[in-house]
């Protein structure tokens, strides 16, 4: 036996013979402790996942689909949705101390020697049986608002742009989970096979912007096949997926066959995960590239629908190009279409700025919206439309007359939901009058999370990925279904 | 223990036995005096003594006869003391328990068993402690006696322990039932009925009885107990049992009494509202109205609503089968985890044949969802459709059907959702088939061959159906159209362009002018791909289209560039941040945009500010120079300005260069809109090898200007000479 051979099996045995140790000292210990921690633990309970096989829901599903219109930024909930006619009456005045309690402020207007509240510039109207009050800055949302439930009552626990997007993206304020795309894609697995799961479009408005990463859009721990797929503007939709020129069809099939064995003996070989899903991405590139040009064709769409979404639709790379490319990916079985609006963050100069924001972005959701529902995918589809967080009721900088500005404000946001299993024309929760504290039904990230998940039949506490050596969620270890606005 | 103290302990042990014949005998003669009910109440407490040392007693009488034992002396008092003790308080206690058992709420087979039980294991401990000397005692009936003795007193125990906790007490926590989901809840059984047992059964039940009161089913608590009814439906006001549950805590009367688990608030809400809404015993959760109290308060305490399995009562496929005829183009999922149910989705145009849908006749059964969105599917195509008996969902958006093949469609007597969105189905086409589908709820029927009115119709006539129609442009609400596009890869150009106008939606007319003035939707010339321009243009355009309204105006500035100079370089240093790709941004026909003022979003420009721009370059052959031009930025708001001068020197050797132009830009004179001007220096036209241009900033920003005094920047991007 030569030196090395032998120090190979030294370490196999030792390695058994500690193991063996440790299990006898903390067996019957741990099984015991176990039993009183979790409860089904000896009665052959579902703590193992049994109850959960990723690609299948555990109970049918309400939603099939996602579409989330991600306002990144924060667009303000005082111009949008939450109607404060108190904050004008009371235009100027100091926020009370009392309803600001122990609020942390952000950098930017902690320093502030006053915090006027400032009333909406726009005003609002009532829209459809359900009498939600919406601005004036969303005509075409508010012709759709009795296919909509708008929650009041968003809160997050972040008070900065890039820890609260990766919170409502990944449940984490850090980054390293998986999105909730990601979850998706391994809870529900794929409708079409020749196209990802998870796709991701970006668009950006006037307004001040903030940045969009990639790790909004990460597998995290999870198998990278359920990565978010960026399409782009431009003549290559997904980069790098074209064949080089005097490459045909059956040549790449040839190369990917030849590549796929050589990967699979180094698979066998070393038996990284990785490697079998790097031959499963390749497969589904090679899917893609008759699939993807087909559903990126807008040419054929119908006039009603060029001027349902407005004449920019066509127009790559704007917002109403990516509703419309959002439409066509989810009809075609893409499970989650993640778009990302830039530019709401509207520090100062918040009338100009959200006008122009509002108007890239209205007449598109609502589109959206109507597309869905008269194809009859509505019911199947879950269109989300909000931001990170909300703004404060105060002005940061100069209030005058016509302009001001509004500062992050993590306590409460609004954001709209419609189809998928959602109760049409509902408004829940509330704000104070003020606009600064939620004072009715508030619904935690973590919360909204439950129940999207729910909505697409998938147990929120049991869609679960081990890493590390713990079970980890998209809700991590709160969240709760919102009962109320599921139909 | 002292001889005198023992022979006193004896006798009133037989005392009390004696005493506890008497009340057997006379059971049902004598009555508990109030003053002596205390006494009684303290059986639970006293208990607990005889209990241990019974036990102990009797494990040390099973050894007493080893010879080391025996031969103790010590072994033998002590365990005889503790006969004594065990014995005595079990008498005491057995007394107790007597007068505790006359007081109300105690009857039943539970208590009579716990009763003769009590007094066996008295008695026959005391028979022990008397006979134990005895030399008929020998080792084997010690030890029978003992285990029977055991036996009485553990069960005696238990049977108490069933009086004050509840049968079931112990076993509980493994025995209880399974939740039931919201949707399967009754309101009695899942809501009511588990606050009863968890709160007031224990002592409300046809073994305990207190205040001869059971609550332990429906008819039970229809009777009421010794103060009457305990509610009457609707009238929570009124009802007995909401009363004692509202009392003050220290109230008598108060329910659960005090020291016991007391009900929640939301479990005191629910009883009230059940009883307000007539106390229904047989009603499910969800068939209350959805915005109802009980309903809401109801459903918190049903954690999950979903139930895994669905309706279908049908057997799900082999596994197997299923995954024979999965492929890329054919998905086929079961709708949960435990459902037989299947859906199938078709996908990818060139790949589809009807035999894709024929080939799933083995899952005819499970299919209840199919969607064939998109693929030419014909009428024909459809017959392979009807094998699936269980179809619930269909969806035939932008297929090729047409009223032929929904008559197919008739047989699938379960189809609750039908899309035929973007089909040329007509009005009479699907009125003839329709009314055939019984359980049809929902019809997507935008884009076909249907009107507004054909709608309207077909909604009045089938009310059961939900007939979605979505969005038709009857040209009423005209929006604005957005702006041409050039398509051109660089506005620069060397000879000659041929100008690429587009517009993304079909049918829009482009009109443009070249001269200066504001196109309009008359008179301007129509924009045809024709359009070839020789020298630098500025073309102003605007899409105009019948049901529309006219976009706004665009402006494409086109610049011509004869001479592409054979080296370039710069004499003086740019701006730290507008660098661009140094001399070749002149000639790169890349141009700048606004926003500059940034070392992210240089955008292209080159920049001086603290000396002038100095451009030199050569060529080969002389070119014959007429005129050079900068394009540049001008924004005043930032301090950007036009050059304070040009200067253009030329020749035919380095060392001989002399000014051949000179120019001085008009200069804002007042804060304006940002813009992007060429800056022209026209010159006597000559034959020049060599070029230098001078372009000085702005020196002293005039006094309207925030920033007076200082030196403007300036910005040029692109040089144009020709």
């Amino acid at each position: 036996m030569s030196k090395i051979d032998k120090e190979i099996l030294e370490h196999g045995l030792t390695f058994n013979r500690r193991r063996f140790l440790s299990t006898m000292s903390l067996g019957l210990g741990s099984v015991a402790l176990g039993s009183l921690m979790i409860p089904n633990l000896l009665n052959g309970g579902d703590q193992d996942g049994a109850n959960f096989v990723p690609g299948i829901p555990h109970f049918a599903p309400k939603a099939k689909r996602v579409i989330y219109l991600f306002q990144n930024g924060a667009p303000s909930q005082m111009e949008t949705f939450d109607y404060k006619p108190k904050l004008r009456e009371m235009v100027g005045q100091e926020l009370p101390p009392s309803v600001r309690g122990m609020q942390r402020l952000t950098g930017m207007t902690a320093n502030q020697a006053s915090f006027p509240l400032a009333g909406s510039f726009t005003n609002f109207k009532q829209y459809g049986q359900s009498g939600a009050w919406i601005s004036d800055l969303l005509p075409y949302t508010s012709k759709i608002v009795d296919d909509l439930c708008i929650v009041r009552s968003m809160y997050t626990e972040a008070i900065n742009h890039d820890p609260a997007l990766t919170f409502l993206q990944t449940g984490s304020q850090q980054g390293n989970r998986p999105s909730m795309g990601a979850w998706l894609s391994y809870g529900l697995g794929n409708e079409n096979k020749n196209l990802p799961d998870f796709a991701v479009l970006l668009s950006r408005g006037i307004g001040n912007g903030q940045g969009v990463y990639s790790k909004l859009w990460t597998n995290g721990f999870l198998d990278s096949i359920h990565q978010g797929v960026q399409f782009s503007k431009g003549e290559d939709p997904v980069l790098y997926l074209r064949d080089p020129e005097g490459m045909n069809r059956e040549e790449r099939r040839d190369m990917l066959d030849n590549l796929a064995s050589l990967n699979d003996l180094s698979y066998k070989e070393f038996g990284d995960p990785e490697i079998a899903a790097k031959i499963k991405q390749y497969e589904m590139a090679y899917r893609m590239q008759t699939a993807v040009p087909e559903v990126m064709d807008v040419s054929k769409e119908p006039d009603d629908v060029v001027k349902l979404y407005g004449p920019d639709c066509l127009v790559p790379g704007t917002y109403a190009a990516n509703c419309l490319l959002a439409r066509k990916l989810s009809e075609n079985g893409v499970r989650f279409v993640q778009l990302y609006h830039q530019g709401w963050d509207q520090h100062g100069n918040l009338p100009f700025e959200i006008t122009s924001q509002a108007k890239d972005v209205d007449q598109a959701s609502a589109a959206l919206v109507t597309d869905l529902k008269q194809r009859g995918l509505l019911d199947e589809t879950l269109v989300i439309w909000g931001g990170e967080f909300g703004r404060t009721s105060y002005s940061q900088g100069k209030l005058t007359a016509d302009n001001y500005g509004r500062d992050h404000h993590p306590r409460c946001f609004s954001i709209w939901m419609a189809g998928g299993g959602i109760k049409p024309g509902t408004v829940y929760g509330e704000t104070d009058e003020l606009g600064y504290n939620i004072s009715r039904n508030p619904v935690h990230v973590h919360d909204f999370h439950a129940t999207v998940l729910h909505l697409l039949g998938l147990n929120h506490e049991q869609l679960t990925f081990k890493h590390l050596g713990r079970r980890y969620r998209l809700t991590d270890v709160a969240g709760k279904v919102v009962r109320d606005i599921i139909s | 223990m002292g001889n005198k103290v023992k022979s006193i302990a004896e006798q009133l042990l037989i005392v009390a036995n004696i005493f506890i014949l008497f009340l057997l005998i006379f059971e049902n003669r004598w009555v508990v005096p109030l003053w002596i009910q205390p006494i009684g109440r303290m059986h639970p407490l006293l208990l607990h003594f005889p209990i241990v040392l019974l036990l102990l007693a009797l494990g040390m009488e099973v050894f007493r006869f080893k010879p080391e034992n025996s031969a103790n002396s010590f072994y033998e008092k002590f365990l005889s003391s503790f006969w004594l003790a065990g014995t005595f308080t079990a008498a005491i206690t057995v007394v107790m328990g007597l007068f505790l058992a006359k007081e109300d709420g105690y009857a039943g087979n539970t208590l009579a068993t716990h009763k003769w039980l009590g007094i066996a294991t008295l008695w026959a401990g005391t028979a022990i402690y008397f006979f134990r000397k005895a030399p008929w005692y020998t080792p084997t009936l010690a030890r029978i006696g003992a285990a029977m003795v055991a036996i009485a007193l553990l069960l005696g125990g238990h049977y108490g322990a069933t009086l004050t906790h509840g049968e079931n007490f112990v076993s509980e926590p493994l025995t209880r039932n399974e939740s039931v989901p919201l949707d399967k809840a009754l309101v009695f059984n899942h809501v009511i009925r588990p606050i009863l047992e968890q709160k007031c059964v224990s002592c409300h039940n046809p073994e305990k009885l207190k205040g001869e009161l059971s609550l332990v089913n429906e008819a039970a608590l229809l009777k009421g107990g010794k103060s009457g009814k305990l509610f009457v439906a609707g009238k929570p006001e009124i009802s007995l049992l909401l009363q004692r549950i509202h009392l003050p805590n220290d109230d008598k009367k108060h329910m659960p009494p005090v020291g016991k688990a007391q009900l929640t608030d939301s479990e005191q809400l629910l009883l009230a509202l059940w009883i307000k809404s007539n106390a229904m015993f047989n009603k499910k959760v969800i068939d209350l109205p959805a915005r109802d109290s009980l309903r809401l308060v109801a459903a918190n305490f049903f954690q999950t609503t979903e139930s895994p399995q669905d309706n279908f009562d049908f057997d799900a496929a082999d596994e197997e089968t299923i995954k024979k005829l999965s492929n890329n183009d054919r998905t086929i999922a079961p709708l949960s985890l435990l459902s037989p149910a299947l859906s199938v989705n078709l996908y990818n145009k060139a790949a589809y044949s009807p035999e894709k849908i024929q080939e799933l006749s083995e899952l005819k059964t499970q299919v209840v969802s199919l969607n064939l969105n998109k693929l030419p599917v014909k009428d024909g195509d459809l017959k392979a459709v009807t094998q699936f008996e269980n179809l619930q969902k269909l969806d035939l958006n932008f297929t090729d059907i047409t009223g032929k093949g929904l008559l197919e469609l008739t047989g699938l007597k379960q189809l609750k959702t039908l899309n035929i969105s973007g089909t040329k189905i007509t009005l009479a086409e699907l009125q003839a088939s329709i009314g055939k589908l019984t359980n049809l709820k929902s019809m997507s029927v935008w884009n076909t061959g249907l009107t507004p009115i054909d709608i309207q119709k077909l909604q009045k006539t089938y009310k059961n159906v939900a007939f979605i129609a979505g969005f038709k442009d009857d040209g009423s609400n005209p929006i604005k159209l957005n702006t041409p596009q050039v398509k051109n890869s660089s506005m620069v150009f060397n000879q000659e362009l041929s100008v690429k106008l587009h517009h993304p939606i079909r049918g829009v007319e482009i009109r443009y002018t070249t001269d200066g003035t504001a196109p309009d939707s008359l008179h301007s010339p129509l924009f045809t791909n024709q359009m070839v321009l020789k020298n630098s243009t500025k073309i102003r355009a605007k899409a105009f289209k019948k049901g529309w309204f006219g976009s706004d105006e665009v402006v494409f500035d086109f610049y011509k560039n004869t001479y592409q100079p054979d080296s370039i370089s710069l004499l003086l240093p740019l701006n730290r941040v507008h660098q661009a790709a140094g001399a070749k941004s002149y000639f790169d026909r890349i141009l700048g945009t606004f926003n500059a003022n940034s070392p992210a979003w240089a955008n292209n420009w080159t920049g001086v500010r603290n000396n002038d721009l100095a451009i030199y370059s050569e060529f080969k052959k002389p070119v014959l120079l007429s005129s050079v031009a900068l394009r540049i930025m001008e924004e005043t708001e930032t301090g950007i300005f036009p050059p304070e001068s040009v200067e253009v020197w030329g020749g035919n050797s380095p060392s001989q260069l002399k000014i051949i132009g000179k120019l001085k830009p008009t200069m804002p004179t007042k804060m304006r809109a940002h813009s992007l001007e060429t800056v022209t220096c026209n010159i006597k036209p000559q034959q020049v090898s060599y070029l230098k241009i001078i372009a000085k900033p702005l020196q002293k920003i005039p006094d309207w200007h925030g920033s007076k005094g200082r030196t403007g920047l300036l910005l040029v991007d692109e040089l144009f000479l020709n």
